[in-house]
């Protein structure tokens, strides 16, 4: 076998928690999006590991369901960003306390 | 070591560089750059899976179009670089720790149960299993109803961008 599945397992944990970490970190609604992308990238990983592991094709069917579910949300997520931007210019996630008690 | 499973491992290691690299640049087109970085390079390890339009369509969809798509709205609102903060609360180090301990624990029950039973029946037949008329037949046939109901979400999407993004400040 070419590229053990094990390890594939283990990339995907990785880029995933790294996904976790910038969306934690980052201030920036925009920075914290583009980590959201590294996180499914890391989905659709596993997905297509597990695909070739038990070679099943729904495994991939389901990874470009996942790619097309986030070119949806990136299209509302930066449409809500434009929007934000148009009201608040300027506004970091930090600032967006309208909703707060 | 064969030099295809090398060539794996330089993949799974640039990605996870490029990963932390776009998670912890200050200047957000950087930041995007390593994350086009980080997705060529999981296109080549989609490819080495034997998925060959997965890697395909992570170029053009990821790469291509949600890339673009980010750098545009970066160069429209003008984002300035992030400013230096203190990033977490005080409490990280004990959140660290929990999540050392969930690590562990992913790591042990892999240890307990692996996921090695098909690895066996990997000797492949015909034409290799992820080729694109195999996914074809499986998008146009048992997954007809979900693939349909994906251009629905997708044409949902659209107006709503464009309701949300396209709006006019009241009065006006």
């Amino acid at each position: 076998m070419i590229v053990p599945v094990g390890a594939v397992l283990g990339l995907s944990a990785v880029l995933f928690g790294i996904g976790v970490f910038g969306f934690l970190a980052r201030r920036n609604i925009i920075l914290m999006l583009i980590s959201i992308e590294v996180m499914l990238n890391a989905v659709n990983l596993s997905l297509a590991g597990f695909s070739r592991h038990f070679e099943d094709l729904r495994g991939q069917v389901l990874a470009l369901f996942v790619i097309a579910v986030a070119a949806a949300e990136v299209g509302v997520g930066l449409g809500l960003v434009i929007a934000l931007n148009r009201n608040k210019p300027g506004a970091g996630a930090a600032d967006l306390t309208k909703l707060k008690w | 070591m064969t030099l295809l499973t090398a060539t794996f491992y330089y993949m799974a290691a640039a990605s996870v560089a490029s990963a932390l690299l776009a998670v912890t640049r200050k200047n957000p087109v950087h930041s995007m750059l390593w994350v086009l970085a980080l997705f060529l390079h999981v296109a080549g390890i989609f490819l080495m899976l034997g998925a060959e339009f997965l890697a395909a369509v992570q170029v053009i969809v990821y790469a291509g179009a949600i890339l673009i798509f980010y750098l545009f709205v970066v160069m429209l609102l003008d984002l300035p670089d992030e400013e230096a903060r203190p990033r977490f609360g005080n409490h990280w180090p004990l959140a660290a720790a929990v999540g050392l301990c969930f690590a562990t624990l992913a790591w042990l029950a892999r240890v307990g149960t692996g996921v090695a039973p098909a690895a066996t029946r990997m000797a492949l037949e015909g034409p290799p299993q992820g080729s694109l008329s195999a996914v074809g037949m499986a998008l146009f046939g048992p997954f007809a109803l979900p693939f349909e109901i994906v251009s629905l979400v997708l044409l949902a999407a659209i107006i709503g961008a464009v309701v949300l993004a396209g709006r006019r400040a009241a009065g006006s």
